[in-house]
């Protein structure tokens, strides 16, 4: 599903944010993305994203290399591939039914069919009887939970997360990992980065490392 | 370390897969079959969201909303009422176009008889359709009507005005109508035969001054109601940047983006396109009054021209499309500074 085949990216000339990256990701896996932070982590998710070109080497997802993709087929790139972001990126003058239901509204999908996902997705992480709140009016844990349903409503067959459980205690954070697991299982690839060492050691998933931009270590689920 | 895993790539493939892999090529160019029939009936739905959503925001700041539909209608009255008045000259214009005549004076004590003979050989010349003969009593008459001294001239002896005829020539351009009056001047009996172009060539060229500057005016003007529906969407557009940015990072497409403030740049032409033309009906009905004494004091009829359903249609859609222009250019100018996540 992803390939990195000698990425590097540079930022201002001289700071190598990334360096010699070489990982694969299949379909269907769950990868987690460690390191402290400035390790490369976001710079890493934005590659994927196509929020940014890879300085050198290239980032293919899909069998196709991201950065050759035209400016005008970029946004139809990122509709397939669901991002959950630390910071929710939840828009604060709609309610949650109209947030989730963003990414279908960008993609055209008939309202019925819209109504219909966005109430699917939002029973998968519990939050149903909220549709109608606006984000203010919901907790940090509960906010991420709508972040999680925006980006699955589509049926990404890739799923990103960027510190998804940062700014949750212990126990909201299992809980969201939990979820992202549910969706592995059904099929999505799923890549967290997280800097949540304990959290993400307990859930036996493979755990890409990065120190200073470099891949330093590449451990298999135990299972 | 570092090695690609290809043993973990194969492991866990599901064949339960919820979706299809991303293919972006595929998706950004699928457009035939019933996908390209859905994909417009997306794209429908969304403009007439779209026009609402604008509304809506429009109604949001009413007195905001008002001053920049108010702006734009100042800018385009002053050009708009220019248009009509130059083509009410025009109207004049083609009204001496038909009264365009020559005098030809004939000869002081020319019998009557005598002149009814020139009158003929006048009306044989080409390039005539019609003449009329003024006796000279007849002229001494229309003469005293016209300054109103009936009385103080009928002390005069002698009538010292000549008989005339006042020819219309088939064909009024100034040209010929020169030839014409060279040709007349010529024949016996004749004094002199006198086209007053002067006049007509001076309202010629007035209207063509006036089309200039209505013209510049108007482009000038046109240009004001871009800077203004332009710096209305710029503020717009930055008070919805995170949103704009949230869209942009789940796969809005530019045109996606831009649609909303299109629509309110279009409304907002459109608003002020009513309101010049609220204007516009409203000086007419203020000046009605003098400009209708002023006429009569000439003695002609002459009432200030509306501007109709086509007028009103063209004003009205070149207001929307101004409005448009500038949401357009404003956004798109913008949408380059912003970059998503």
């Amino acid at each position: 599903m992803i390939a990195f085949d000698h990425v590097g990216k540079r930022y201002g000339g001289r700071f190598e944010a990334l360096s010699h990256l070489n990982f694969r990701v299949g379909r269907g896996e769950m990868v987690f993305l460690t390191g402290h932070s400035g390790a490369g982590k976001s710079s890493l998710l934005r590659l994927v994203m196509r929020l940014e070109r890879p300085s050198r080497g290239r980032v293919i997802v899909a069998g196709h290399d991201i950065a050759r993709l035209h400016a005008s087929q970029v946004p139809f790139y990122r509709r397939q591939v669901g991002v959950v972001f630390q910071d929710h990126q939840l828009l604060f003058d709609r309610s949650i039914f109209h947030n989730v239901a963003l990414p279908l509204e960008i993609q055209g999908t008939p309202p019925r069919e819209t109504a219909r996902r966005v109430r699917a997705s939002l029973d998968k992480v519990g939050l149903l009887h909220r549709e109608r709140a606006l984000p203010v009016e919901l907790s940090g844990g509960e906010q991420q939970r709508v972040g999680i349903a925006r980006a699955v409503v589509s049926k990404p067959a890739l799923l990103l997360a960027d510190e998804p459980t940062g700014n949750l205690d212990p126990d909201l954070s299992a809980d969201i990992m939990a979820l992202f697991e549910d969706f592995n299982r059904i099929g999505t690839t799923v890549m967290i980065a997280s800097h949540d060492l304990a959290l993400i050691s307990r859930l036996r998933h493979r755990i890409l490392r990065l120190v200073d931009g470099r891949l330093v270590s590449d451990e298999g689920a135990a299972s | 370390m570092t090695q690609p895993r290809k043993s973990a790539a194969t492991r866990r493939e599901s064949p339960a897969a919820s979706s299809p892999p991303p293919s972006p090529r595929t998706t950004a160019t699928a457009a035939s079959g019933p996908a390209a029939g859905s994909r417009l009936r997306a794209w429908g739905r969304h403009h007439a969201a779209m026009s609402l959503d604008s509304v809506r925001r429009l109604l949001r700041y009413p007195a905001g909303s008002l001053l920049t539909m108010l702006a734009i209608g100042i800018a385009l009255v002053l050009p708009a009422g220019l248009w009509l008045t130059l083509s009410s000259a025009r109207l004049l214009d083609a009204e001496v176009d038909d009264g365009a005549t020559l005098t030809v004076y004939l000869e002081q004590h020319i019998a009557a008889a005598e002149a009814g003979r020139i009158r003929e050989a006048v009306a044989a010349e080409s390039n005539v359709e019609q003449t009329r003969l003024i006796s000279a009593d007849q002229g001494m008459t229309d003469f005293q009507q016209a300054l109103g001294l009936e009385d103080a001239l009928d002390g005069l002896e002698d009538n010292p005005l000549p008989a005339s005829i006042v020819v219309t020539p088939a064909e009024a351009s100034p040209e010929r109508m020169e030839a014409l009056a060279g040709r007349l001047g010529e024949l016996a009996g004749v004094d002199e035969a006198r086209v007053d172009l002067a006049w007509i060539e001076r309202l010629r060229h007035l209207a063509e001054l006036g089309q200039r500057i209505t013209l510049a005016l108007g482009a000038l003007f046109g240009l004001g109601v871009l800077l203004v529906v332009g710096n209305t969407i710029r503020l717009a557009v930055e008070s919805r940047r995170r949103e704009i940015e949230v869209v942009m990072l789940i796969g809005a497409t530019h045109a996606f983006v831009r649609r909303p403030f299109l629509y309110s740049g279009a409304w907002f032409g459109l608003g002020g396109g009513v309101l010049a033309l609220g204007l516009l009906t409203l000086g007419r009905h203020w000046l009605a009054m003098p400009v209708q004494a002023l006429a009569q004091s000439y003695g002609a009829s002459f009432a200030l021209p509306a501007l109709g359903v086509g007028g009103s249609t063209i004003l009205l859609s070149c207001s929307t499309l101004l409005g448009w222009l500038g949401a357009w250019v404003a956004v798109t100018r913008h949408l380059s500074s912003i970059k998503p996540g």
